[in-house]
């Protein structure tokens, strides 16, 4: 267990945003905070879909269950969070 | 004694040069700081200035100026304009007297980096005129806030703002740095007469002083007006160097260094101009759109000019035109939302007459930053003020230092350009300030953004109030929204109206 800064691009928002997550997440739980910071705030929830992360660029999403640390992020890189 | 007539010695007088007998050329004019690229001394002398004029002239030109801008100041001391203007007016000058009184006085030493060490005759006469204009600017812009300290500590600003650590300041100081201070004369005159004072200074020194005017702030509007007009005598320092240059084969050189500075003083103004013109100044009072004074003052007049001079266009000139659909709303969000983090209160600008007014000046701006204004609104309309604060930091860009940021909404075009440089990981808002980075990243690799701060625990505790005092930002000066909610309490009356 290790904090990881990860550069959140959610779908719809303006700006990135420092992202910091731990190392154990899943992805499922790097798209929770990084809507955290995003949903409700600047970006309407979308009751109904989920969320789904992806290297910056990448047609496909990661796994909702791949951890961080499984998953190749280095640290800041940009993830985008996408509705599906 | 009789004095001769001015044209019996101008050219002569103008024209001397040096011819050293005891050092060499180079010792005379080390190459590092004259950015002589080689030229020999013999090949400066054809510089010629558009805009000639002796010392006694200027002393009695610049008199009569601030003769000019002192008497308005003392006549509208007593007034009430100030108390009187809308708050966003008040933001306008709180964002401008922080922003470049200080930037003024580092001007004056790249005036006299030119003064000093610029080859030509006629570029060290125009510069040591400009290292006065500098000096006048840092000194009127310092003296005409100080008055307002007394009603509002923000304007502590003026002065204190460039010995902080403050995001925006960091990104002041990032640009003028390196376009005047820590390069060669002829750099310099590329850089910050040529690209910079050209045309971005008329936008925030002439479009705001037209704003100013139909606010009713008749010093702020002379004041700025008078300063301006010294900006459009020194800024003609650089066209003729660009003369040189080509002729003696360094049209890579010149368009690289113009290139870069365009871009990186679009950047700033984009933030600091761009979200005055579109938010700050009340709606009534907007003469034009950001968009379209870029479009008249930067983007056709530059295009003239570098065309004129025998230079191209900049690579990335269609991305620039493209971003002034966005930077400025852009910048103008991040304001908002972070608005703890400003020396000013932040105004929304998004009234029904606000948006209105954006959407005709920028057609699609309801479906794209409207939609986040939409989400913003519902929550204070709601209560949920909570939601209307930051709880982590905007990603800062590696180049300019300002927010990563573009369109929202369906059009979501936001995105991050990393490289990798020796270890480091580097990121940028733009394909444009990757490219500045890459023209120099010896230069630029070792600064550390705030962000790059945060990550590295320079910033303790690392909180918003560690961020708040890292940066110098006490109680009494961090920012919140200008008009106190006030447009929230006119939607909701609005919507009432509509509903009953």
């Amino acid at each position: 267990m290790a904090l990881f800064p990860l550069t959140s691009n959610f779908q719809g928002d303006f700006v990135l945003q420092l992202l910091p997550v731990d190392t154990e997440n899943t992805m499922d739980e790097v798209a929770a905070a990084a809507a955290y910071h995003s949903v409700g705030r600047r970006v309407a929830a979308r009751p109904g879909c989920t969320m789904r992360v992806r290297r910056q660029g990448a047609a496909e999403p990661l796994p909702h269950t791949l951890k961080v640390s499984e998953s190749g992020l280095k640290p800041m890189e940009c993830i985008e969070v996408v509705w599906e | 004694m009789a004095l001769l007539g001015r044209l019996d010695w101008y050219n002569l007088a103008r024209t001397t040069n040096w011819t050293p007998g005891y050092v060499t050329e180079d010792e005379l004019f080390p190459p590092e700081m004259s950015g002589s690229m080689g030229i020999p001394l013999s090949g400066w002398e054809g510089y010629d200035e558009p805009y000639k004029q002796t010392y006694p002239e200027y002393v009695k030109v610049q008199r009569e100026k601030d003769a000019g801008a002192y008497s308005v100041k003392a006549a509208l001391e007593r007034s009430d304009i100030y108390e009187k203007s809308d708050p966003g007016w008040q933001s306008v000058l709180k964002l401008h007297y922080g922003a470049f009184p200080r930037a003024e006085y580092s001007a004056s030493t790249a005036e006299a980096r030119m003064a000093r060490f610029g080859k030509a005759p006629g570029m060290r006469n125009m510069a040591t005129m400009g290292m006065l204009d500098e000096m006048r600017h840092a000194q009127l812009q310092l003296y005409f806030p100080h008055e307002l300290c007394p009603k509002d500590r923000q304007f502590d600003w003026a002065h204190k703002s460039y010995d902080t650590n403050h995001w925006a300041i960091v990104a002041a100081r990032h640009l003028f740095d390196d376009m005047m201070v820590t390069r060669g004369a002829s750099e310099v005159a590329l850089g910050l007469t040529f690209a910079f004072e050209t045309g971005f200074t008329n936008m925030q020194f002439l479009g705001l002083a037209a704003d100013a005017a139909e606010v009713g702030d008749w010093s702020f509007s002379n004041m700025i007006s008078s300063i301006q007009t010294d900006e459009s005598r020194h800024a003609q320092i650089g066209g003729p160097l660009v003369g040189i240059l080509l002729a003696n084969g360094k049209k890579q050189e010149a368009q690289r260094i113009v290139d870069m500075m365009i871009w990186r003083a679009w950047k700033l103004f984009a933030a600091v101009t761009g979200a005055a013109m579109d938010y700050f100044t009340p709606v009534a009072d907007r003469k034009m759109s950001f968009k379209e004074f870029m479009l008249e003052w930067i983007v056709s007049q530059f295009e003239r000019a570098l065309l004129d001079l025998g230079l191209d266009k900049p690579w990335y000139w269609d991305q620039l035109v493209a971003d002034l659909d966005h930077a400025s709303h852009a910048m103008q969000m991040g304001f908002w939302f972070w608005r703890p983090i400003m020396w000013w209160n932040n105004p929304a600008g998004v009234t029904a007459e606000d948006r209105a007014w954006l959407e005709e000046k920028y057609p699609g701006w309801s479906e794209t930053f409207g939609t986040v204004w939409d989400v913003i609104t519902d929550n204070l309309l709601e209560g949920k003020k909570g939601l209307t604060y930051p709880e982590t930091l905007p990603m800062l860009c590696n180049m300019c230092q300002l927010p990563i940021a573009s369109a929202p909404g369906p059009a979501w075009k936001v995105r991050d350009f990393p490289l990798e440089y020796k270890g480091r990981s580097y990121h940028f808002c733009s394909e444009a300030c990757q490219w500045c980075f890459e023209q120099e990243p010896e230069r630029y690799k070792g600064h550390l953004s705030l962000i790059d701060r945060f990550l590295a625990g320079m910033i303790q505790p690392p909180t918003l109030e560690g961020a708040l005092n890292y940066m110098s930002l006490y109680p009494g000066e961090r920012g919140d929204d200008a008009h106190n909610y006030a447009w929230v309490e006119k939607i909701r009356a609005a919507r009432q109206k509509a509903a009953a």
